[in-house]
């Protein structure tokens, strides 16, 4: 069996079509709007039941998060496979102790529990599977060849990302009054916070002597972050659709200063994203 | 059947506004809205996002956002089942306002969400018995979303995708008693 499976061969079925993100980069519309007497942008706001488009806002968002367990699911897959048992210590990269390996194993346990969850609040929600597009920015991060980078990316930020996606839909289903909802969220949640702080974990202890794999996993996070952020619809602004969920970032294992750092990396995206939209209108009006 | 298209050409998303203009005559004349009137749908492609409107009925103008009309799959392009979702909930819902039997609704923006959501359903039943592709459950969900989840809102939603010929005061009064089994 191959090593370091290429995103382009993932399987799916003719029912899922993949969008490349940068069709939704050059995208020359704005979500945004001037908002009225200042010059300051509004987005569609947080994802809250009061939105008038809540309802269809929210199933969008469900869909996204089951494709992204499912590539969840195959990165954790991926890497149980990927790399020889060994100390993981830097020494005769790529190989990890058997204990990550077991982590992981738990891991994909989850995910496609998440996965079979996420099709029933589908049904639920009147949503088709496939009846949005998947972006596979999520597995590509599961593909990087140092194991300590791989679950930095995976474990902290895309994790990280479903975690503060979570609680959005959790609080959603609880104003809402939409019970099923908030539970399946709820224990999905928590599954998510174990898996961060696995991350958080495997990245300490394999990197204890190494500060410069350290540092180079951090910065890949950054990265990755980033691009998670996807423009500023996760932010830590009043109007940002998905917030940063703090607290349970926090039992995570994330610190305080990460999670400004977060923040910012967040605010740093949303303005590129405007500035790109503005320089496609730009483009488009020539 | 007159029908107007705005913009005449899109830049933002490859719409064409023939398409749109083809689809909008044909489901004005299954719904059976008047030969004579006129129609203007007016687009605003600078935005993705998915708000539609009946603006007015005289003249009839219908309002939507480019993401109203798009495919969810193909990003800035047209979905026409999606769009005739769309376009024919909004058409119903004018001939509703056309019809003085119906009764006096107020307008679009000043609806309250759970009205809005009830007159959604009963337009997109009967747009379904017209043979045109819908999404039930998705239907049910913004339903429950507006109603509660509860077995009376699910009960006044069966009510309101079955029936034909409801005036203003007996949809509101469908979406009032629903909201009433909310809990405190």
């Amino acid at each position: 069996m191959r090593k370091s499976f290429p995103v382009e061969d993932l399987a799916r079925d003719e029912r899922f079509v993949r969008v490349p993100i940068m069709d939704r980069i050059n995208d020359p519309r704005t979500a945004r709007q001037e908002q009225a007497g200042t010059k300051g942008k509004r987005g569609p706001g947080r994802l809250t039941p009061d939105r008038p488009d809540a309802p269809d806002a929210a199933r969008a968002l469900m869909h996204g998060i089951f494709t992204g367990e499912i590539q969840a699911l195959e990165g954790a897959g991926r890497t149980c496979w990927d790399f020889e048992v060994g100390s993981g210590n830097g020494e005769g990269i790529p190989e990890v102790p058997f204990e990550l390996k077991l982590d992981m194993a738990r891991q994909c346990w989850d995910e496609a529990r998440h996965c079979e969850i996420s099709i029933k609040l589908s049904d639920h929600m009147g949503t088709e599977i496939g009846e949005f597009s998947e972006n596979t920015f999520l597995y590509e991060a599961a593909c990087n060849p140092d194991p300590v980078l791989r679950l930095t990316g995976v474990n902290r930020a895309l994790e990280g990302l479903a975690i503060d996606v979570f609680n959005t839909m959790r609080e959603f289903g609880d104003v809402a009054g939409d019970a099923v909802l908030e539970f399946c969220e709820d224990w999905m949640l928590a599954d998510e916070v174990t898996h961060v702080k696995m991350g958080s974990d495997w990245l300490r202890r394999l990197t204890a002597d190494d500060k410069e794999r350290q540092q180079r996993a951090l910065e890949f996070q950054r990265v990755v972050d980033k691009l998670f952020s996807l423009g500023g619809f996760r932010g830590d602004e009043e109007d940002s659709p998905v917030r940063l969920a703090r607290r349970f970032r926090e039992l995570a294992g994330f610190k305080d200063d990460e999670m400004d750092t977060l923040a910012e990396v967040a605010r740093e995206a949303r303005q590129e994203m405007d500035a790109r939209i503005e320089a496609n209108r730009a483009a488009v009006a020539q | 059947m007159p029908v107007h298209v705005q913009p005449e050409e899109f830049s933002m998303v490859f719409f064409d506004a023939h398409e749109i203009r083809a689809l909008t005559e044909e489901l004005a004349q299954e719904i059976g809205l008047p030969a004579e009137l006129s129609i203007t749908v007016d687009v605003d492609e600078t935005t993705p996002l998915g708000r539609s409107v009946v603006q007015s009925v005289d003249p009839v103008v219908i309002h939507l956002e480019s993401g109203a009309l798009e495919d969810a799959k193909r990003p800035r392009q047209l979905d026409p089942v999606g769009a005739a979702d769309v376009l024919g909930r909004l058409l119903l819902a004018v001939r509703d306002r056309l019809d003085p039997a119906f009764g006096d609704a107020p307008p679009d923006d000043d609806l309250p969400l759970p009205h809005s959501v009830a007159w959604q359903v009963y337009s997109v039943g009967r747009l379904s018995r017209l043979g045109h592709r819908t999404n039930r459950q998705r239907r049910l969900y913004q339903f429950r979303n507006r109603h509660g989840f509860t077995d009376t809102a699910d009960a006044a939603f069966d009510r309101l995708w079955a029936a034909e010929g409801l005036t203003w005061a007996e949809l509101v009064q469908i979406s009032d008693e629903a909201r009433s089994a909310l809990p405190a």
